[in-house]
């Protein structure tokens, strides 16, 4: 199809995600076939023989078709892994597997324990700053049935929630009980930035983490400034960091 | 087929404004947030209203147009002190509307020259309305004014202004009310699928020379238009909330489009010196105090509502926890898509077919949509921009990252050759495999249905949209505050108050101050 707009443009070639340009380049092969079946006359096809030729069955063939090559998709709600488990990678970290859990970020710094004790694990955006370091126990909140257990049985005192939802719904009926926050995604802007502040809960957003597990003490230093819209437009570093006590577990 | 003659003019100014939009919307996607859910499948559901928007806006701007005109909806709203939140009108119907546009270029099913008759109507559409809304402080947008938002008339700030009563950190005003920011806050998170697009901040207006006041609105917060809100808000006495907020020792110095902002220092808790709380929505004649009477009243009225709203979010919290993938993301494109349904609601045609449906032209995409997808492409759309569609000439530099991109593509010159396409046509049904929206509305007049309450909005007009005052602006007002007119207007806003009633247009902002004694 030669006067196929999509294949004269000067400016543009690919996406840049190669999973986005499988799929967009799939569309374009489609709509090529559909074009050429109805006639070419791209007028007459682009609001009305295109929705009896392009459909919904079309779509879920492309999906079908990257699934096929091995492709799963990695997975951001938590209900996308559970409803279609075979089309996305494992879930770990959610509940029974916790005792062995730990974020690995390639982005984290970590530094040998100092005098005290304290090991660096991580660092991460500071929401506001605070006059003393905040000093809790971690415990990893990142599904809905984490969540319920909480609202059911409270949380305990002292919680440091290490999350990596940067929104506001999936912890909202228990936020508030949360002595700290490290999440592991967002920026200081995001949904769960903007209640811990409503709430004056000391929180980090963008959080590289390593090596911290269910029960360990953490320190974060809170006392950090507060990183700035500037700082994310030009990339400037302005992070907080966050300590675990080695052999200190609650 | 349409005759309609489209000039070049038309298309000089709709390219403006499409280029004024994606320069204001590459700013806010990349310093403001990065939006994202463990319980909704928020990238998904924002691609699929997108889909959305494009397909039905132009049809549901032209109902709306038809019913009222867009500047005169601006008035309306403007003195009805509505939810016209920035989110709404100011980015959300143009953006989403155009971000659809340009997914579908992306997707090879359209081009830069299709549907131009839909493009240059949603844009004037935007145009219209937001010259109208934001007509006290001049400005097309917040952005526009230098990230400002000075929406409303000296005599609602008055009002405001006289009535708030001081507080200070630790005490039971403050407490109360910054237990229930937080909490609102919260639930407007859950109420709008993870968007912000309930709670929202305008001004800042200059109280003193240490103050300002940022008026802060909730939206949505009882069982309205959102069928996932039926039941479990009943007790959520009203739709919509404001507080004003006198603060102290912090300037706001960016209020952006989407209702969030900067402060220096940075904004917390104890700058927060002076509140209110008020209500209002599509019939009434600006806004209601709410236990405004006393301190004391106030106080327990912002306690009462926190313990109703946290009721309300443990209450919505488990339906969502429930729902399938597919509910998910027909509530959040929902959301999204109908950020801009409160112009049907002023105008009188609300419909829930309109606004509360996925249309089935957007439905056929659903299957494109996992997280990792969705997630990697709106990553190009918004942020980095490479998508083939947004790439330009080498040479080029874009606005706050000299990259040779644009976020949305404009209308082609060519068009007055003769080669686009004017329309995508009527509307098409659409479904939704939520529940069917229950038959009330929680209105200032109490629960209405639908019918009855599209019914008194026709009816209905605050006394500064109407054709005897609706052209007395502050310009005006400036050479004829000892007008009767004058007097009528200001008489109107102050009604309600408890330190202004029937003081009329004469006072200044000492005036207030004086009056507030200490803000007791």
């Amino acid at each position: 199809m030669s006067n196929y707009y999509a294949d004269a443009d000067k400016f543009g070639d690919e996406a840049a995600s190669p999973l986005v340009e499988a799929f967009h380049s799939a569309v374009k092969d489609r709509v090529r076939q559909a074009l050429a079946q109805s006639g070419g006359d791209w007028n007459a096809f682009v609001f009305d023989q295109s929705l009896a030729l392009i459909t919904e069955a079309d779509f879920a063939a492309i999906d079908a078709r990257i699934l096929e090559l091995g492709h799963r998709y990695e997975w951001s709600a938590l209900v996308s892994v559970k409803e279609r488990p075979e089309a996305y990678k494992p879930a770990a970290g959610l509940a029974g597997d916790l005792a062995t859990f730990s974020f690995e970020h390639p982005g984290a710094v970590t530094a040998p324990a100092d005098a005290d004790g304290w090991a660096q694990c991580g660092v991460g955006d500071n929401v506001v700053p605070w006059d003393e370091p905040l000093v809790g126990t971690a415990r990893y909140v990142r599904s809905s049935e984490q969540v319920l257990k909480y609202l059911t049985e409270g949380v305990p005192a002292g919680t440091i929630a290490v999350i990596d939802d940067s929104g506001g719904t999936l912890t909202a009926p228990i936020l508030e009980q949360f002595a700290g926050v490290l999440c592991a995604g967002g920026t200081v802007r995001s949904h769960l930035g903007i209640l811990t502040r409503e709430y004056n809960i000391p929180c980090f957003m963008n959080a590289k983490l390593s090596g911290i597990r269910e029960g360990d003490t953490v320190k974060m230093e809170i006392t950090a400034k507060a990183k700035t819209a500037e700082a994310y437009q030009h990339g400037i570093e302005m992070t907080a960091r966050v300590w675990r006590k080695a052999g200190a577990r609650d | 087929m349409s005759e309609r003659k489209i000039t070049y003019p038309q298309l000089l100014e709709t390219n403006a404004l499409i280029q004024q939009l994606a320069d204001e919307s590459y700013w806010l996607c990349v310093t403001r947030t990065v939006q994202e859910s463990k319980l909704f499948p928020v990238s998904p559901y924002m691609l699929l209203s997108y889909f959305m928007a494009f397909y039905r806006y132009p049809e549901l701007v032209r109902k709306v147009d038809a019913h009222m005109p867009a500047e005169e909806i601006g008035d309306r709203m403007r003195n009805m002190g509505i939810k016209c939140a920035n989110p709404a009108m100011g980015w959300g119907l143009p953006s989403f509307y155009l971000l659809g546009r340009e997914y579908l270029i992306n997707l090879g099913l359209l081009r830069p020259q299709d549907a131009v008759e839909d493009v240059i109507d949603v844009m004037d559409f935007w145009k219209r309305f937001q010259l109208a809304w934001h007509r006290n402080d001049g400005h097309i947008t917040n952005s526009a004014y230098g990230h400002r938002a000075q929406i409303l008339a000296e005599r609602r700030v008055q009002v405001f202004h006289a009535d708030m009563y001081e507080c200070r950190q630790g005490d039971a005003l403050h407490n109360a009310a910054q237990a229930f920011m937080a909490a609102a806050s919260q639930y407007g998170f859950l109420i709008s699928c993870e968007s912000r697009i309930s709670l929202h901040n305008s001004g800042p207006y200059k109280l003193s020379d240490t103050r300002e006041m940022i008026v802060r609105d909730y939206m949505d917060l009882s069982e309205s238009d959102f069928p996932w809100l039926d039941d479990v808000a009943r007790g959520v006495p009203y739709n919509n909330l404001t507080v004003p907020m006198a603060i102290e020792g912090c300037h706001v110095y960016l209020m952006d489009d989407w209702g969030s902002f900067e402060s220096e220092p940075e904004f917390k808790a104890h700058h927060v010196v002076g509140v209110g709380l008020y209500t209002s929505d599509t019939l009434t004649d600006g806004y209601i105090p709410v236990a405004m009477e006393s301190r004391d009243a106030l106080t327990n009225a912002f306690a009462e509502l926190t313990e109703t709203v946290k009721d309300a979010t443990a209450k919505l919290w488990k339906r969502i926890a429930s729902w399938s993938r597919d509910q998910m993301m027909d509530a959040g494109a929902i959301t999204y898509f109908a950020i801009a349904k409160d112009i049907a609601h002023v105008a009188g045609c609300y419909e829930v077919e309109d606004w509360m449906m996925v249309d089935e032209r957007a439905q056929r995409f659903r299957p494109l949509l996992n997280d990792e997808y969705s997630n990697a492409f709106l990553g190009e759309l918004v942020g980095s921009l490479t998508n083939p569609s947004q790439r330009l000439n080498e040479y080029s530099m874009m606005m706050h990252s000299d990259q040779p991109a644009r976020m949305y593509t404009h209308l082609p010159y060519s068009v007055l050759e003769g080669e686009f396409t004017r329309t995508v046509g009527p509307m098409r049904p659409g479904s939704s495999c939520l529940a069917p929206k229950q038959d009330r509305y929680t209105t200032s007049q109490g629960v209405l249905t639908l019918a009855e309450y599209n019914r008194r909005a026709r009816d209905f007009s605050p006394l500064a949209a109407t054709d005897d005052y609706r052209h007395l602006c502050e310009t005006w007002l400036k050479y004829h505050a000892s007008d009767p007119r004058a007097q009528a207007l200001y008489e109107r806003e102050q009604q309600h108050s408890r330190r202004l009633a029937g003081r009329g247009a004469g006072l200044t902002r000492a005036d207030i101050e004086a009056l507030r004694g200490g803000g007791e």
